[in-house]
């Protein structure tokens, strides 16, 4: 490159700095503060030019083209056909039946789904706040597993209790009411909400 | 040529830079609060003020615009009169300037943390205070102005460029923003809503970061690096180049904070490109910075202030690719709403500001009192805990942010949330919490060393109030002379200072109208929902106390195009929902769960009236591990019903369609509403009165992304 014709004009507009041997501008002097006559480093040009032409490309692609993975709608269409084709697979053939488990990993499973999403309502411990207590012999809605496992599944929007239908599998669903049933019913929380419903023997 | 004779006076710099010190403790103080409010939320002890959401806009304001404010206007006050060999030119304006200013800081302080706010973040002051700083800014301008106008100086220097691109563009941009309706003394709703309103803020927010924490400092280091290293500019093209390219591509990212929001695609992607093409320009600034050095890394090694420039120039380096980086849409899907953010604002806010200030005051001082600094190695303490207090601060926060959006994201093989309790999501990130809050105490041990440090100096020193200088009168140009190199017509710029700040003016102002001018005319970038109404008086009133609370700064409400998101939360968030949401409540960081559809009864996070009401008195008690601050005192405050028909008077104003007169209607159906809420809670064993706060809340969230959901 002609470094020469960049700057220039005449050899009497430059000092040399002595520690680098760079040109200093002269008539440059800010309260002592010189200035190089450096040029931009190459690598940072280079940098420049191509975050421009991905300006530019990413631009094309959006505004002439409609790429859809720029669109976001489209994107998000996509993400849910996916899904949902897979997901069709998945359950293709499969039924599920609703039967009381106690074996000890499903407890298990259902306890900590207790702990973790129903608790917040039920209390830890099954005595009720917002929702029913679960400890003592009165239901609302009936206390068979199918029952329960209606009420989880399809909630009773109306009062406060959610559907669980597409936030819990049915197995989780499942695992959740044996635990009410195997492992709540009967004990004696700290602060047990008032009986709601009719009592089931 | 003749040459003249005057004095600096020392005085202003002298006081800001004392209120930089004196704000920047405090203001960091009350993050550190913030930081263990988080970890420990009963830590507010049912005290409105101590709260985390109230609190927090007191750190961002006092760190942004107290310390970090001051800090810009002891360089401005330093260093214009030396560049352009001229004093400031008037002690009263410099004197209404630092005082003005400082009111504003103490006003601030006594109205966030009593929930007196907009809402917008670093926008939040209620408008008499907004009007105040309009008129300090105005006064700043012309103090500085008119200082270049008396200059000696033929050239003016880059950082005086940098400070005029500051003052410029942070007067537009707040007016802009502020534009407001006042209902009383204290409240007002912003003329723009929901997604526009989004979109002005974040332009405001980003060039708040852009023209505020980064131009002036950038101001900053290219005078008090050369000065401290005794080093020439590594290249004055560079500066010439990085400076416009910065102030004009700079105001166009705004939209990269609002990456799959509601916003339409073709403003999202104007902000994803001007991000990227931000790397360049930021970089030269960086390399400028850094390269200014060669020659003097010897000395580097032994001086505290050159160590702390070093690191916060390379801090700048960092944030500027990080920042283009978090604008790209694959990876802003993974970084939004989480502490990723908080990380990236703080490498820059600790690093490049908190460094630079700290050296320019190690520097300054020795100078302003004629002596030394009164210890080296407290400084180099200093500056060993300040490092290591960012990186403690970062990085558990980087972990943090990843893992919890990993969390969120997360689907088991039959297709459900592997995490549908969002609580567990939070609950898995506490530890990081507590690293991030040692990190941040580390930082200010290191402030508080400086302030012991500056204060010996200052004790043993004696101020030196006025300095003596020199130079020729300025020659008027007459025509061109001979600016004959290859940049010679910028030269020619640099000696006409009006038509500098003309053209910085128009570079910045490109942006922004491109941007915004067709978000408000052209009726296809917010389409109309029918289905959407506004809100009852109550549920305004409820909205009302969600903003003053600061919900926003834990909630969002922005559900975005994602399954893992619309299984959790519902139907994503349109343009059309936002159009009564003065302002709107996006919010920028979901450290509890997003509320957009928090009403909508069939969604798996539909929550009964009681349930708000235990969860907003005592939320420990529903979720032993929530780390969300109780609320007491809605329960016993009462809704200011009186201010009902002024607020329904404003949003007829700003063009929401209730029925005429309805501003006379409105306090008997808030009433009714009130009465059939607290009915209900009355009927669950909660003993409550129609017109507490809590009533309008709950009626606010139970309305919440409700409205498109009617007729499913
Ligand atoms: C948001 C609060 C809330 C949550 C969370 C919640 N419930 Fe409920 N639940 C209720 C309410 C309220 C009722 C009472 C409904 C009624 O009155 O018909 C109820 C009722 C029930 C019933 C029927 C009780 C009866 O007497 O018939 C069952 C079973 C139940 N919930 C199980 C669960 C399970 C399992 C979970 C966790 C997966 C859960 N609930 C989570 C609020 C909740
Ligand atoms: C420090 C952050 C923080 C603040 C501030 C905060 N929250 Fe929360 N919020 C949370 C967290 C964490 C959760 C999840 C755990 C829980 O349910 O308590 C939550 C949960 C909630 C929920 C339940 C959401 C759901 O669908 O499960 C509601 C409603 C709520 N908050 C409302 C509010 C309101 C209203 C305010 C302002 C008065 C507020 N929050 C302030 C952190 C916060």
């Amino acid at each position: 490159m002609d470094k020469e014709k960049n700057h220039l004009q005449k050899d009497e507009e430059y000092e040399i700095d002595t520690l680098t041997n760079d040109r200093l501008i002269k008539g440059h002097d800010y309260d002592g503060i010189r200035e190089l006559d450096n040029d931009l480093p190459p690598w940072w040009k280079w940098l420049f030019y191509i975050t421009i032409a991905f300006a530019i490309i990413y631009s094309i692609r959006l505004f002439v083209f409609k790429a859809p993975d720029l669109i976001q709608n489209d994107e998000y269409q996509k993400e849910m056909a996916s899904f949902n084709a897979s997901n069709a697979v998945a359950k293709a053939g499969k039924t599920f039946e609703v039967k009381l488990l106690t074996d000890k990993a499903s407890l298990a499973k259902g306890s900590e789904i207790w702990h973790k999403i129903c608790a917040a309502c039920h209390m830890a411990d099954g005595g009720g706040l917002v929702g029913p207590n679960m400890t003592d012999k009165y239901w609302i809605h009936g206390n068979t597993p199918r029952d329960l496992y209606n009420v989880v599944t399809n909630g009773v929007i109306a009062k406060g209790m959610l559907s669980y239908k597409d936030q819990l599998s049915d197995k989780a669903r499942m695992d959740v009411v044996s635990y009410i049933l195997v492992k709540l019913q009967g004990t004696k929380p700290a602060h047990p909400k008032a009986p709601q419903g009719k009592k089931y023997e | 040529m003749s040459v003249e004779r005057f004095t600096y006076d020392n005085k202003f710099t002298k006081l800001f830079m004392y209120a930089t010190i004196l704000w920047g403790f405090v203001g960091m103080l009350v993050g550190l609060t913030a930081a263990f409010d988080l970890i420990f939320p009963v830590l507010n002890a049912g005290i409105p003020w101590l709260t985390f959401s109230h609190i927090r806009p007191l750190h961002t304001n006092a760190v942004i615009f107290a310390f970090v404010g001051n800090g810009i206007f002891t360089a401005v006050y330093y260093a214009t009169p030396r560049l352009l060999k001229t004093p400031m030119y008037s002690k009263t304006l410099g004197a209404i300037h630092f005082w003005g200013w400082q009111l504003i800081i103490v006003a601030a302080a006594l109205t966030l943390p009593l929930g007196l706010t907009q809402s917008k973040e670093y926008a939040e002051l209620i408008w008499p205070i907004d009007v105040a700083v309009v008129i300090i800014w105005v006064i700043f301008g012309i103090n500085f102005f008119m200082t270049i106008v008396q200059r000696r100086m033929k050239h003016m220097y880059v950082a005086i460029w940098f400070w005029i691109a500051t003052w410029i563009t942070v007067a537009v941009l707040y007016i802009v923003n502020n534009l407001q309706l006042p209902t009383s003394l204290l409240h007002s709703y912003p003329i723009y809503a929901g997604v526009q309103d989004a979109l002005v803020q974040w332009w405001y927010g980003h060039n708040a970061v852009a023209f505020f924490l980064t131009t002036p400092y950038l101001g900053v280091m290219y005078y008090f690096v050369p000065k401290a290293a005794n080093r020439p500019i590594y290249s004055y093209k560079l500066s010439i180049i990085h400076f416009w390219a910065l102030i004009f591509i700079y105001i166009w990212a705004g939209p990269h904070h609002l990456l799959y929001s509601a916003l339409p695609d073709w403003v999202q992607a104007l902000g994803v490109v001007f991000s990227i093409m931000l790397i360049a320009p930021s970089w030269g600034g960086m390399i400028n910075g850094l390269l200014t050095l060669r020659g003097a890394w010897d000395k580097v090694r032994k001086d505290p202030v050159l160590k702390m420039f070093v690191v916060g120039v390379t801090a700048y380096g960092m944030s500027t690719f990080e920042g283009p980086m978090l604008a790209l849409k694959s990876v802003n899907a993974l970084s939004h709403f989480t502490d990723w953010t908080i990380a990236h604002v703080h490498i820059g806010t600790l690093g490049w500001n908190g460094m630079l200030t700290f050296g320019m005051v190690y520097w300054l001082v020795p100078r302003l009192f004629s002596t030394k600094l009164f210890s080296r190695s407290l400084a180099n303490v200093h500056f060993w805990l300040a490092t290591l207090g960012m990186l403690f601060f970062a990085i558990p926060l980087y972990f943090a942010g990843i893992t919890q959006s990993l969390m969120w994201k997360q689907f088991t093989d039959a297709g459900y949330l592997a995490y549908p309790n969002f609580l567990e999501t939070v609950t898995q990130i506490l530890p990081m919490y507590a690293m991030r809050a040692f990190g941040g105490s580390l930082y200010f041990t290191g402030v508080i060393l400086f302030v012991i440090n500056i204060w010996k100096t200052v004790a043993a020193g004696k101020f030196v109030r006025y300095e003596e200088d020199q130079a020729p009168a300025r020659e008027i140009d007459t025509h061109g002379a001979k600016e004959n190199l290859q940049w010679g017509w910028h030269r020619k710029l640099e000696g006409k200072a009006v038509k500098f700040s003309v053209f910085a003016f128009i570079a910045i102002l490109i942006g922004g109208a491109v941007e915004m001018i067709p978000m408000f005319m052209i009726k296809s970038n917010v389409p109309t929902i029918a289905a959407v109404k506004p809100y009852t008086p109550l549920e305004l009133q409820g909205r009302d106390i969600y903003v003053s609370e600061g919900c926003y700064l834990c909630h969002s409400q922005m559900i975005r195009p994602f399954r893992s998101e619309t299984e959790r939360y519902g139907e994503y968030t349109k343009a059309g929902e936002g159009v009564y949401d003065f302002p709107f409540q996006y919010g920028s960081k979901r450290t509890g769960p997003d509320l957009a559809r928090e009403g909508v009864q069939s969604l798996p996070n539909y929550k009964p009236d009681s349930w708000h009401y235990n969860h907003m008195l005592d939320p420990q008690k529903m979720n032993a591990e929530s780390i969300m601050p109780p609320y007491p005192w809605l329960i016993t405050r009462n809704i200011d019903i009186a201010s009902t028909p002024a607020k329904i008077r404003a949003m007829i104003k700003l063009g929401v369609p209730y029925p005429k007169n309805y501003a006379d209607k409105a306090v008997g159906d808030l009433k009714v509403q009130a009465h059939k809420i607290a009915e209900n809670l009355r009927q669950s064993g909660i003993k409550v009165d129609d017109n507490k706060e809590i009533i309008a809340l709950i009626a606010y969230l139970q309305r919440l992304g409700t409205d498109i959901y009617k007729d499913k």
